[in-house]
């Protein structure tokens, strides 16, 4: 499992991506986990950039914004890749969408469960989680239960990781593990 | 082109005039500057001996925006001209995705103009607590 790590604009998605496909072996199956839930046209915007990115690289798009084990219900079996696209929107999701707000440990320990789920019934596994700590800022509690719970998800999500890739600029900086592959330039 | 980027307040204008041990250099701030591509602007004070540093680059882009500008275009044309400059950068993309519209944009366009440019640049240097790593080069 990899982790690929980095904030807005980082070139994080597209790097994820890359790892992704060259893990893959030729002709076995990859899959792209969404997250996104789509609100304005920003959202579709966005969601359009990330499909172009993806395009011709052979991922099948899996919809799922909570409940991240339930895709394996949506794979072939075999030998299978799976990037999960992202952490925050995940968190988001599963912590202020339910129809009653969950609380951060459940929430935490749900995703881990989840993810851990995704490592095992994967032969590889690439997730995209987001740098979301480092603007100084204070915000309302929800969303600093929500910032807290993602350091903690990004902690454990370190410990599965054999790899761990922060994205800055473009450029993977190695946090943990051996470097997979260097940056298409 | 050599680009520095770190977070708020890490040093990285005196990293980089201490590491280089610049014996001449110019440094324009982000923030005061206009029109990068005018004639008086940033590659008029270049010289043999003589560095450009283009500091706070983000809030150059920022100020570009306002004004509805394309920072993303006008920094190549200025870097065919002025290839041999710093450019210094605050990492922005950091955070909580803000509610408004603009800052959302600004970071987003600051993020990928500095993947361009990283792309460009002979090395890219990120400086924490003072201290500068080569992650490229």
């Amino acid at each position: 499992m990899v982790l690929v790590i980095g904030g807005s604009g980082s070139g994080k998605s597209s790097y994820a991506e890359e790892v992704a496909v060259s893990l893959s072996k030729p002709q076995k199956k990859k899959y792209y986990l969404a997250t996104m839930q789509v609100y304005d046209d920003e959202g579709q915007r966005r969601i359009a950039r990330h499909r172009a990115l993806r395009q011709g690289k052979g991922f099948v798009t899996i919809e799922q914004p909570v409940n991240i084990q339930k895709s394996l219900k949506e794979m072939e079996s075999g030998e299978r890749t799976a990037l999960l696209e992202c952490i925050s929107n995940l968190t988001a999701n599963e912590m202020f969408t339910q129809e009653k707000t969950t609380s951060e440990a459940q929430v935490t320990e749900d995703i881990i469960k989840g993810i851990t789920m995704l490592k095992e019934e994967t032969t590889h596994l690439v997730v995209v989680s987001n740098n979301v700590f480092e603007d100084g800022m204070v915000y309302d509690k929800a969303t600093m239960e929500y910032i807290h719970a993602m350091g903690v998800i990004n902690q454990q999500l370190a410990l599965l990781a054999d790899q761990v890739v922060e994205v800055v600029v473009g450029i993977p900086v190695i946090v943990k593990g051996m470097k997979i592959i260097n940056p298409s330039s | 082109m050599k680009l520095i980027i770190g977070g708020y307040a890490q040093g990285k204008l005196d990293y980089v005039l201490s590491k280089d041990q610049l014996q001449e250099h110019v440094v324009w701030d982000g923030a005061l500057l206009d029109d990068i591509l005018s004639n008086d602007g940033p590659f008029s004070t270049k010289g043999p001996d003589r560095q450009v540093v283009i500091n706070h680059f983000h809030q150059w882009v920022r100020q570009r925006m306002q004004k509805g500008r394309r920072p993303e275009e006008e920094i190549l044309l200025f870097l065919e001209r002025c290839e041999d400059c710093m450019i210094i950068s605050d990492e922005i993309g950091n955070g909580i995705v803000p509610m408004d519209p603009f800052e959302r944009e600004y970071r987003e366009r600051v993020g990928r103009i500095l993947i361009q440019l990283a792309q460009k640049a002979q090395e890219v240097w990120r400086v924490t607590c003072g201290i500068g790593q080569k992650i490229k080069g």
